[in-house]
C-alpha cells in the first residue's frame, strides 16, 4: 500500500502555488492536510503526477475578522479552530463540528480548506459551510473569486474549484444577538464519517424566528440544505417550536442513498432524529442569548 | 468494580504435590510481564523489523473479480520497469504437490480444496493471488503491478451459502461441487420421536456473520536461502514455528534439519498465523529462485480482503422439552461457508454439533454439518473456531424462554449440569466432562449483575419512559487443550547456567500470550528460583517440538513439559547440593536459589550459582559418577481434553432513534482452572469479549451480489475503538483440571461466550416489543430494520 | 523520480536522507532513522500504530511525506523513555496495568496517549476512551489501557493508583 511516484512541489507562497497549479492543470494536486488525499494515494485510488505542498505557506493559515465574517485560511488546522476560544462565539456551528472531526491526530493534521475542497458529503465542514451559506475564496493566476456554499459543492468529491485555482479561505458569517446552533451527527465509531448528520442555526428576534439555517451530511451527493423547513420556521415562536414536525419537513430535501453501514431509509430516520435534537438545542441556545 | 474468586474442590489430589520444596511464590500471582519492557520503547522486533543484507520485496498481483478466466498474462511491461527483479507466475513455482495442508489439521477433517498456491487457469476469488513481483522495494514492486497486462473473463461466482448450495456454478472445477466436509449424525427414531412428540418443540434458524482476525499485525515473512548449503532461514510472523518448518522443507523438498523457522515477536494472530497460507508457501519456493532474501509484509488492504474469514454460518436447530421444561432432545443442521481457498481450522462445523449439548444435561443429539465453497477469501481457524456451537446453543435457549414462557435463567438453571452430576458422558459418547463448574458460574454471574433489580428496572424503564433495556447470558463450557494428535504434545527444555540463571526453550509461538512470562512463574516456582532468573526462549525451530500457540494450549500442555523439566532439573540440583552440603537431598528445599536443609534455618546453604558451577566448571565436586551438567527435556502428553466454562452476562440499552447499541455492565464469570497469573488471564478474556462483541454489533465482512469485497479498509470494517466497549468485570472460579499444574486452557473463551451473551441482550430488549431477531450482524441498520416491524 | 534530502531530528539525533518525494515519514523512519518503533497496521490513517509527535504535535507518520518533515523534530515511541533507558510515566503505566499483549499498537498508543494527558492532565472515564480512540488494539479490548491512562495521569499529578504487583513475588 504504498503511492505511485510522484513530482513534489514546496511553494512558499499563494501567488507561488497558484503559477505551480496553472502549470500543471489536471496533473497536479494542491496536499494540504493530507488525511484524505494521502490515504486515497496509498491506496492508489487516485494519482497525480504534481503534488503541490501548502503547508509551506504561511499567509494561508490563520484566524481574522472581516466585514461581519470569520474568515479562516485554508492551511488553519482542525485543532487551531477548536481550540481557538472566539469561534466558540462567533461561528459555535463551527466550533460544535469540530470534536466530530476524526480524532485528535487526524485535527492536528488536517486543515479547514482541506475538508472543505475535498467535499466528502460524509464530511463536517462542507455542511458547515452550506448551513452558514460560507463563501469560499478561490484564487488562481487570474484573481481571487469568492463563490457561495450553494453553489461551491457540485457533487461528491465535486466542487466549483476550476483546474488551475486553489481554495484559499473560508468566510464564515457572524450571525447577531438572539442567534443560536447545534451540530450533531451519528457514526457506528467515534471518530467515524457520519452515516447522518445536521447542523442547525436559528436566530430570533422578540421571540419570533428571524432566520434559520438547516443542513443535513451524509444524505446526498453534497451538504443538503433543508429550504422548505427554513422557511416555516420563520415567524414561528422559538419558545413553542415543535422540532419533531420540523425535523420531518426538513429531511424531505434529503435523498440518500444506502451504503454497507445503513439503508436510504435507516439514514432518513436517523436523520430525522438528529434534526429534532439539533434544532431542539439551537432554539434553547437562541434563547439563551436572545 | 465487582470481583468475585470462588476455588472448587480439587478431585485430583493424587496429582503430584505442587511446588514441593519451593516457596510457591510466582505461581497465581500478579507477575508483571517480562516481555513488556522492549514492547512498550518500540524496541520490539517484528517481521518487518529484520533487514537482512541483499534483501527485496515481494508484492501480488490480485484478482479483481470474483471468478474469471485468465485470458491474457504478459509480465513482461512489469518486468521492464527499473527495480524489478522478476515476476513470477504458477508456472514458475517449483515445489511437491500435497505438500500445503497442514499436517496438525489433517485430524481435524474439514474442507479439502485445490492446492493452486498462484492462480492457474482461472481466478477464484477478488483477492487471489496471480503473479508476484519482486523488486528493489515495495514502493516498485507496486508499481510493476500496475503494469502487468492482465485479461480475465468474468463468470458468474458464487457468493453465498445458498447460491453455494445448489451447485449451479461450482467454485472449484475440478471437484464438481461445492459441497465439502459433509458430516450426517442422523436422528435415530427415539430423537425423531423426542422432537416431535415433546411437550415443547421449537425450531429456528440463526445466521452468524462473516468476520476475520484481523491482528494489528498483518502476515510477513522474510525467507532467505542459501544456495550453498541448501538451507532455508525463514523469519515469519507466525503462531506455530514448528509446523512452519515442517511445510517449508515439504514445499522444497528438502531435510526439516535445512530449515530453520525463526520469530522474535509477533503481532497478534488469534489463528491467522497458526498454518502456512498459501502467499508464505510461495515466497518460501521464490526465495530458492531469487537467490536473495525475498520479504513480503501484508498490507492491511489484503490482510482484510484475502488474509482468511470466519464465522460465516448458518443453523437450524430445533430443540424439544418436557413438560417440566427440560431439554430433551436437539438436533442442529449447520453449514458453513469455506470460501474458496479454506486452510487450517477450516471445517469446524463437525465440532459445532458434538458440542450442541453444552453445559446442559441434554441427553440426546444429532447434527448434520457441511462446508461449502465459494467465490470469498478462505475460511481458517480464528479464536475459537467452533464457537457457533454457543451461538447456536445458546440464543437457542433464549429463544425457547421467550416462546414458551419461562425465565430465561429459570430455564438454564433446570437444564444445567451440577458439580454432582460429574464426570457426565456426553450424548454421542465421545466426551466425558468434568472438572467444571457451568452452575456456580451461572450463580456468580446472576448475583454480580443483580438479576432480579435488573429485569425491575427493565420493566419500569420501558412503562414509563420506553426506553429498551436488555440482559442477556450465555453458559458455555469449552474442550481446551486439544488431546488430538501433534496438538497433544508439547516439550521443554530447562538448563541451569553456570552462574545459576535459567534458560528454558519451548516450541510455542507467543503472540501476545504473555509466555516469556507465564512459563517463567512456572519454572522459576518448581526451580525455587526468582521469576527474573527465568529467561523463556521460544519461536523458533530450534526448540523440542511443539504444536505452536493456539488452541488454548499453552496453560495445560506447555506448562506441562515445562515443569516436568524443571521438576527433573530440581531433583538433580538437590542431589548435587546434597553432596555439597553433606546432607540427604530429601531434606532440602531452594528458595530464591539458595538451597537449604529444612528446619534449620541459620544451617549451611549452598547457592544455586555454587551447584551450577560444580555441574559445568567444578565437574570434579560431582557425587561420584554423576553426568556434568544440569539439564533436562521433558514432554507432556494431554491425555483428555481440560474443560474450561464460563458465564458471561450483559445490559445493554437500544437507542431506538439511531438503533444503537450502548453497554451498561459486562460480567464474565469464568473457570480456567488455577490461574498462573490473574492479570494475564483477565487481560486474555478482556480481549476475548471485544472481539465477540465486535463480530455482532460492528465488524461485518460484507460482499456485493458479484463477490466485490466492501470492505476492505479499517474505514468500513469496523474494530471497535476504546469508545465503544464496555468495562469488563470479572468472577473467577477455580476448578482444579486434571493436569500437572490443575490449569484450563481459556486465550478462547471471551471470543465464544461474547457473542450470545451480546445478541442476548438485544435481543431481549427488542422482545419488550415483541420482535424477535436471529441473525448477526446487529447493527444499527438491522436494529433500525428490527424495531420497524414492530408496528 | 528524482530524490530529494531531507533532514530532521529524531529523538534528538540529527538524521538526513535521500528519499523519492513519495516515501511516506512512517517508512522513512523506519528504513532511515532506526526507529521501529514507528509500526504500519493499516497505511491509511485509521489504526493509529504509526503516530509519532512531530514538531510537538501527534500526527500519523502514514499520512505524511518524509520530505514534508524536513527540519522537523519527531519523537517516536522510543524516544518517550527516560534518558538512562528506563521506562517512562506513560511506558510504565502500560506494563503495570497490562495495557499490552501482542504490543504492535502500543508504540502508537504510548505517543497518543502522551500527547493526551499533555492537554487534559485529570481526564475523566469518558475523556479517556474518547482521547484513545484514534488508535486500534486487538488483543486487550482497551481494559488495560484504559487503566494505563488513569495510572499514568495520576503519577503525573503525584498521586499514584494503588497496584497489587507481585513482581518481587510473595
Amino acid at each position: 500500500m504504498k503511492p505511485a511516484p510522484f513530482e513534489y512541489h514546496a511553494p512558499e507562497t499563494i501567488a507561488d502555488a497558484v503559477g505551480l497549479l496553472a502549470q500543471h492543470g489536471d496533473d497536479a494536486k494542491p496536499l494540504a492536510g493530507g488525511q484524505s488525499l494521502v490515504p486515497l494515494l496509498s491506496l492508489r485510488l487516485t494519482r497525480f503526477d504534481h503534488l503541490v505542498d501548502l503547508n509551506k505557506i504561511g499567509a494561508l493559515s490563520g484566524i481574522s475578522r472581516d466585514n461581519g465574517h470569520v474568515v479562516i485560511g485554508a492551511m488553519t488546522r482542525h485543532r487551531a479552530v477548536e481550540l481557538d476560544p472566539s469561534i466558540a462565539t462567533s461561528v459555535p456551528m463551527l466550533a460544535a463540528a469540530m470534536p466530530w472531526i476524526g480524532h485528535f491526530q487526524i485535527r492536528n493534521r488536517g486543515t479547514i480548506g482541506g475538508s472543505i475542497a475535498h467535499a466528502d458529503p460524509a464530511a463536517e465542514l462542507p455542511a458547515v459551510a452550506a448551513a452558514l451559506d460560507a463563501e469560499l475564496e478561490i484564487t488562481s493566476k487570474s484573481g481571487v473569486r469568492r463563490v457561495a456554499a450553494a453553489d461551491f459543492f457540485q457533487g461528491t468529491f465535486m466542487t466549483a474549484i476550476d483546474t488551475g485555482e486553489l481554495l484559499t479561505a473560508a468566510r464564515f458569517p457572524v450571525w447577531g444577538k438572539g442567534s443560536g446552533f447545534a451540530f450533531t451527527e451519528f457514526a457506528r465509531r467515534s471518530g467515524d464519517f457520519a452515516i447522518a448528520g445536521v447542523g442547525v442555526g436559528l436566530e430570533a428576534t422578540g421571540g419570533k424566528i428571524t432566520r434559520a439555517a438547516i443542513a443535513f451530511m451524509g444524505m446526498g451527493p453534497v451538504p443538503v440544505r433543508a429550504t422548505d423547513a427554513e422557511k416555516a420556521l420563520l415567524g414561528v415562536s422559538i419558545a413553542s417550536l415543535d422540532a419533531a414536525a420540523v425535523a420531518r419537513v426538513a429531511v424531505g430535501a434529503t435523498d440518500p442513498t444506502g451504503d454497507v453501514h445503513a439503508s436510504a431509509a435507516n439514514r432518513t430516520k436517523i436523520a430525522t432524529h438528529l434534526a429534532e435534537q439539533a434544532l431542539t438545542r439551537a432554539a434553547s441556545n437562541a434563547a439563551a442569548n436572545a | 468494580m465487582a470481583q468475585a474468586h470462588v476455588p472448587m474442590a480439587d478431585k485430583h489430589r493424587d496429582r503430584a504435590p505442587l511446588f514441593e520444596g519451593t516457596a510457591a511464590r510466582f505461581v497465581g500471582q500478579k507477575v508483571l510481564r517480562k516481555e513488556d519492557p522492549r514492547l512498550v520503547t518500540g524496541h520490539g522486533q517484528y517481521v518487518d523489523d529484520i533487514v537482512l543484507p541483499g534483501m527485496v520485496h515481494a508484492a501480488f498481483l490480485r484478482s479483481n473479480v470474483a471468478k474469471g478466466r485468465i485470458t491474457k498474462l504478459d509480465t513482461s511491461p512489469a518486468l521492464a520497469l527499473d527495480g524489478v527483479i522478476a515476476v513470477y507466475t504458477h508456472a514458475d513455482l517449483r515445489y511437491v504437490p500435497g505438500t500445503i495442508v497442514a499436517t496438525m489439521m489433517q485430524a481435524m477433517g474439514g474442507a479439502a480444496c485445490p492446492e493452486n498456491l498462484l492462480a492457474t487457469d482461472d481466478v477464484r476469488f477478488v483477492g487471489d493471488c496471480i503473479a508476484v513481483v519482486v523488486a528493489e522495494s515495495r514502493y516498485i514492486a507496486e508499481d510493476a503491478l500496475e503494469l502487468i497486462d492482465l485479461v480475465v473473463v468474468a463468470e458468474t461466482p458464487v457468493v453465498n451459502l445458498e447460491e453455494a448450495l445448489t451447485d449451479t456454478h461450482i467454485v472449484h472445477k475440478e471437484l464438481g461441487t461445492n459441497i465439502t466436509g459433509t458430516i450426517d449424525i442422523p436422528r435415530d427414531p427415539h430423537i425423531e420421536g423426542l422432537l416431535t412428540e415433546s411437550a415443547h418443540v421449537v425450531t429456528a434458524t440463526f445466521n452468524q456473520a462473516r468476520q476475520t482476525n484481523s491482528p494489528m499485525e498483518t502476515r510477513g515473512i522474510v525467507a532467505s536461502w542459501d544456495r550453498f548449503r541448501g538451507e532455508l532461514q525463514l523469519h515469519m510472523s507466525n503462531q506455530n514455528p514448528h509446523e512452519m518448518r515442517r511445510r517449508a522443507a515439504d514445499l522444497l523438498a528438502v531435510d526439516e534439519s535445512k530449515v530453520h523457522v525463526a520469530q522474535q515477536d509477533v503481532g497478534g494472530g488469534f489463528g491467522q498465523k497458526m498454518f502456512m497460507p498459501r502467499e508464505e508457501a510461495v515466497i518460501v519456493l521464490l526465495s530458492r529462485e531469487v537467490g536473495r532474501p525475498l520479504k513480503w509484509i501484508e498490507d492491511r488492504r489484503e490482510n482484510l480482503m484475502a488474509s482468511n474469514h470466519a464465522r460465516r454460518d448458518r443453523a437450524t436447530v430445533t430443540f424439544a422439552l418436557d413438560a417440566d421444561k427440560k431439554i430433551v432432545a436437539g438436533y442442529v443442521d449447520i453449514n458453513e461457508d469455506a470460501g474458496a481457498y479454506p486452510f487450517g481450522g477450516a471445517g469446524a462445523g463437525a465440532m459445532a454439533g458434538m458440542l450442541l449439548q453444552g453445559p446442559y444435561k441434554l441427553q440426546r443429539t444429532a447434527f448434520k454439518s457441511y462446508a461449502v465453497f465459494t467465490n470469498t477469501c478462505g475460511r481458517a481457524a480464528y479464536r475459537g473456531p467452533w464457537q457457533f456451537e454457543s451461538v447456536i446453543r445458546e440464543q437457542m435457549v433464549e429463544h425457547v424462554a421467550r416462546r414458551i414462557g419461562i425465565d430465561p435463567v429459570e430455564l438454564r438453571r433446570r437444564n444445567v449440569i451440577q458439580w454432582e452430576d460429574l464426570p457426565w458422558t456426553t450424548p454421542m459418547q465421545v466426551m466425558v466432562y468434568d472438572n467444571m463448574s457451568p452452575a456456580e458460574t451461572l450463580d456468580q454471574a446472576v448475583e454480580m449483575i443483580g438479576y432480579e433489580a435488573f429485569r425491575a428496572e427493565q420493566k419500569r424503564a420501558f412503562e414509563e419512559e420506553g426506553r429498551l433495556l436488555g440482559i442477556g447470558f450465555s453458559l458455555y463450557i469449552e474442550p481446551s487443550a486439544q488431546n488430538m494428535g501433534a496438538l497433544a504434545t508439547e516439550g521443554a527444555t530447562v538448563q541451569i547456567s553456570g552462574t545459576g540463571k535459567v534458560d528454558v526453550f519451548m516450541g510455542t509461538g507467543s503472540h501476545g500470550q504473555s509466555i516469556e512470562t507465564t512459563m517463567a512463574q512456572i519454572v522459576a516456582e518448581e526451580l525455587g528460583v526468582h521469576v527474573d532468573d527465568v529467561e523463556v526462549h521460544q519461536g523458533d525451530s530450534n526448540t523440542p517440538f511443539g504444536g505452536g500457540t493456539g488452541g488454548s494450549r499453552t496453560a495445560s500442555i506447555v506448562s506441562g513439559a515445562g515443569r516436568a523439566a524443571a521438576i527433573q532439573v530440581r531433583q538433580k540440583v538437590f542431589q548435587i547440593a546434597a553432596h555439597l552440603l553433606e546432607a540427604n537431598p530429601d531434606d532440602l528445599e531452594i528458595d530464591s536459589s539458595v538451597i537449604s536443609v529444612k528446619g534449620t534455618p541459620a544451617g549451611k546453604t549452598v547457592t544455586l550459582a555454587q551447584v551450577s558451577h560444580t555441574a559445568l566448571y567444578a565437574t570434579e565436586g560431582l557425587p561420584p559418577g554423576m553426568e556434568t551438567g544440569l539439564e533436562a527435556t521433558a514432554r507432556h502428553r494431554q491425555e483428555a481434553v481440560t474443560w474450561s466454562n464460563a458465564c458471561h452476562v450483559c445490559t445493554v440499552e437500544i437507542n431506538r432513534n439511531t438503533g444503537a447499541v450502548s453497554f451498561a455492565r459486562y460480567i464474565v464469570s469464568e473457570d480456567c482452572g488455577l490461574m498462573i497469573n490473574p492479570m494475564v488471564v483477565e487481560g486474555q478474556v478482556a480481549g476475548g469479549v471485544v472481539q465477540g462483541i465486535a463480530g455482532v454489533l460492528y465488524e461485518d465482512f460484507r460482499y456485493d451480489a458479484d463477490g466485490n469485497p466492501l470492505t476492505t479498509t479499517f474505514m468500513d470494517y469496523l474494530l471497535p475503538t476504546a469508545a465503544e466497549v464496555p468495562i469488563i468485570e470479572h468472577g473467577h472460579i477455580e476448578t482444579p483440571s486434571n493436569t500437572p499444574g490443575g490449569y484450563k486452557g481459556m486465550g478462547e473463551g471471551g471470543a465464544i461466550g461474547a457473542p450470545p451473551c451480546v445478541f442476548n441482550a438485544v435481543a431481549d430488549a427488542l422482545w419488550l416489543l415483541g420482535v424477535e431477531v436471529f441473525d448477526h450482524p446487529l447493527g444499527p441498520n438491522e436494529i433500525l430494520d428490527a424495531l420497524a416491524t414492530a408496528g | 523520480m528524482s530524490e530529494v534530502t531531507v533532514h530532521m531530528s529524531v529523538n534528538g539525533t540529527a538524521r538526513r536522507g535521500r528519499v523519492e518525494p513519495r516515501k511516506t515519514l512512517a517508512d522513512f523512519l523506519r528504513e532511515d532513522c532506526v526507529a521501529t518503533s514507528v509500526h504500519l497496521a493499516c497505511e491509511h490513517g485509521v489504526c493509529g500504530a504509526c503516530t509519532v509527535i512531530v514538531d510537538g504535535v501527534a500526527s500519523r507518520s502514514c499520512l505524511m511525506f518524509a520530505v514534508q518533515a524536513d527540519g522537523a523534530s519527531i519523537t517516536t515511541a522510543e524516544g518517550l523513555a527516560n534518558p538512562d533507558g528506563s521506562l517512562g510515566i506513560v511506558q510504565d503505566a502500560f506494563r503495570q496495568c497490562h495495557g499490552l499483549q501482542c504490543g504492535f499498537c502500543t508504540p502508537g498508543f504510548v505517543v497518543s496517549v502522551t500527547a493526551f494527558l499533555q492537554e487534559n492532565a485529570d481526564p475523566s472515564l469518558e475523556e479517556i476512551r474518547e482521547g484513545i480512540a484514534g488508535n486500534l488494539c486487538r488483543c486487550t479490548g482497551y481494559q488495560g489501557i484504559i487503566k494505563a491512562v488513569q495510572h499514568a495521569a495520576a503519577t503525573m499529578a503525584g498521586t499514584p493508583t494503588a497496584m497489587t504487583t507481585s513482581t518481587e513475588g510473595n
